[in-house]
């Protein structure tokens, strides 16, 4: 595994070291397997060139058969192309920049970008919520920029209208403008491509010009301070995310007692990931050998996995595809949609 | 839909005039751009906040009692940054309201951490509709203090000694010592008013967008700022329209444009008013005193 362990995005690394740690000892203590695992921790510091050194120490002087990480989009851009070359197969837990796809056939991408958790939220507001008239706010840097894009494309294809496009700037705090704007093209849907602080201001202020509208949003939504900032204005409103710790899916509660026991805190996104790629990898190694190709071919060859952020299966590019998570805001709460 | 953003600009504008007027006043009688006036705004937004959450007060003694602590903390940065400073060079006091403004948002850092806070009105909010024009009872309040504020300042600056006083400083600080007035005095209260209704336009802000941070006094500071030169740096009146102005151009710019361009637009209105009119809408040419 490598990752940032220390420095700023060190939760991050500690959450996919932790994911795989769980994975592997589970395993181990089984003694279902053919093989006893052994994890090997390599600390990125966030920094692509150390992500590179770590990268080139895991294959050369290590020689592990696989690889969980790297972590950050940066590091695994520049770390990436280092496993390709080598022949070593790798599965990102985390890193959501659409280059990552690009990288070759050893790269496996073990989380949902957010391409897909647009277009997934644009079809369940049309077909599954009949919204006809659905309106766009996006902050304008690259991830809302992102998720605006493919909103408004799978919104379309699934038959719905987009009425009305606006931006803003993260640290704004006066939406007044936009809102009046997109008030007047009388939508049932809107949504929100941003973070949770932007997003609560405008529920606040979208509520005060009663504008009546089903708020939805991507995994920026996904802070309980959303409901702190947000209160009753955030009510109803509903998001996609990649993880539910409150699950009520008997795989991923069973996985959030284990995680809560062994490490003293709900896991994150990024534990449930990193969970599900090590244990991806455990199979695979068990039925191929620790021969780097063929878990190659076995990793791409997974079909259906039941992992704890759902049924997966990775595609051709080596993302992997599965089902989203909608969660609503209930009562001060977030619940599960669907 | 444009009547819609006007009023959107008018309650903005309205804030932007109450943070214009303690630029314009201190400036008055000072000579001095108080960049941490900024600083006091957010200052009286946490207190409202705290006195609202923590000390359970309701609206109508918060209110007041946020503008109280911050015209403390207003004659408290005129008493230490600035008096001490009064025979220096101008340059010198600006430097020392820079360090001011950068202390006194640390400062707010330290104690009250980055994150964004929660600012729930502590009443309830109807939303109503006005001859086409939807709002709420929050902005209608808003713009009400507002203007009922600045009718306040106005009587006060007019038609009292201590507006008397104050006037009289700002002409000629030196003469107005001679002729008996207590020109520290007549500073300190300059900025006890300028400050207190900084706060009020921070709390009822902090309200209309339920956000309060340590940093949000940055950028309403510097448009409170060109909204008073816009209006004439110095001239009351000029610190009411120019906010106004500034609010309404603004709205209209997101609106018409997209927000990227709201900073943008503020500044490029301050410029083309300078070009035209170097002493702002309202102001007087003055002579330069040698």
């Amino acid at each position: 595994m490598l990752g940032p362990l220390s420095g700023d995005y060190a939760s991050y690394g500690q959450s996919v070291a932790n994911g795989v740690e769980l994975a592997i000892n589970e395993a181990n203590a089984s003694g279902r397997y053919n093989y006893v695992f052994v994890l090997q921790k390599e600390d990125t510091r966030g920094d692509p060139v150390q992500a590179l050194n770590a990268m080139n120490k895991l294959i050369e002087l290590d020689r592990v058969t696989a690889i969980i990480g790297p972590v950050l989009s940066g590091e695994t851009l520049t770390a990436g192309p280092i496993a390709q070359d080598a022949g070593v197969p790798f599965i990102t837990p985390s890193a959501t920049a659409p280059a990552v796809s690009e990288i070759g056939n050893y790269e496996f991408r073990n989380v949902i970008t957010d391409d897909v958790q647009a277009a997934q939220m644009a079809e369940y507001a049309v077909r599954v919520l009949g919204l006809r008239r659905l309106a766009i706010l996006y902050s304008n840097n690259d991830y809302g920029v992102g998720l605006r894009r493919a909103f408004e494309a799978a919104a379309v294809a699934a038959g719905g209208q987009v009425v009305a496009v606006e931006s803003y700037l993260d640290g704004d705090t006066n939406f007044n403008a936009q809102i009046t704007n997109i008030a007047a093209r009388n939508p049932d849907g809107l949504y929100i491509a941003g973070y949770y602080t932007e997003a609560a201001q405008i529920a606040q202020q979208a509520a005060l010009q009663g504008l009546r509208v089903k708020l939805m949003g991507a995994d920026g939504f996904d802070s309980p301070l959303l409901i702190e900032l947000g209160g009753a204005a955030v009510e109803g409103a509903i998001f996609t995310s990649g993880f539910f710790a409150d699950t009520q899916d008997e795989l991923g509660r069973s996985f959030v007692e284990k995680y809560a026991a062994a490490y003293g805190a709900k896991p994150d996104m990024f534990a449930a990931n990193a969970y599900d790629s090590a244990r991806i990898l455990i199979e695979v190694i068990n039925r191929v050998g620790p021969n780097r190709a063929a878990v190659r071919d076995g990793i791409a060859a997974t079909r259906d996995f039941p992992g704890v952020t759902g049924v997966t299966t990775f595609a051709e590019n080596g993302d992997a595809v599965k089902p989203l998570y909608i969660l609503r805001v209930e009562n001060g709460t977030f619940v599960q949609e669907r | 839909m444009f009547a819609q953003q006007l009023f959107n600009g008018l309650v903005t504008g309205s804030t932007y005039a109450l943070i214009a007027l303690g630029y314009t006043m201190v400036y008055g009688v000072l000579q001095l751009i108080n960049f941490a006036h900024g600083e006091i705004y957010m200052t009286g937004a946490f207190a409202g906040l705290l006195l609202v959450t923590v000390a359970k007060l309701p609206f109508w003694l918060a209110l007041p009692g946020a503008m109280l602590i911050a015209s403390l903390v207003g004659v408290t940065v005129e008493f230490v940054a600035y008096r001490p400073l009064r025979r220096s060079s101008r340059l010198a006091v600006l430097i020392s309201a820079i360090g001011m403004s950068i202390f006194l948002s640390n400062l707010g850092l330290w104690i009250f951490g980055p994150a964004t806070r929660s600012f729930q009105p502590p009443f309830r909010v109807a939303t109503l509709e006005l001859a086409g024009i939807r709002t709420n009872t929050l902005s209608l309040l808003t713009l009400g203090l507002a203007l009922a504020m600045m009718t306040g300042l106005h009587y006060v600056v007019t038609r009292t000694k201590l507006g008397k006083a104050m006037r009289a400083v700002a002409q000629d600080r030196d003469t107005a010592a001679l002729m008996g007035i207590s020109v520290n005095r007549t500073i300190a209260f300059t900025f006890a008013i300028g400050s207190a209704l900084a706060a009020a336009a921070g709390v009822m802000v902090g309200m209309l967008f339920n956000a309060v941070t340590p940093t949000m006094g940055v950028m309403p500071g510097l448009k409170g700022f060109v909204s008073a030169v816009l209006g004439g740096i110095g001239s009351i009146p000029g610190a009411m329209v120019g906010g106004l102005v500034l609010g309404m151009a603004e709205t209209i710019g997101v609106a018409l444009l997209s927000s990227q361009w709201r900073d943008a637009i503020a500044f490029a209105i301050l410029i083309v008013v300078l070009l035209s009119r170097p002493t702002g809408l309202l102001g007087r040419r003055l002579q330069e005193k040698v």
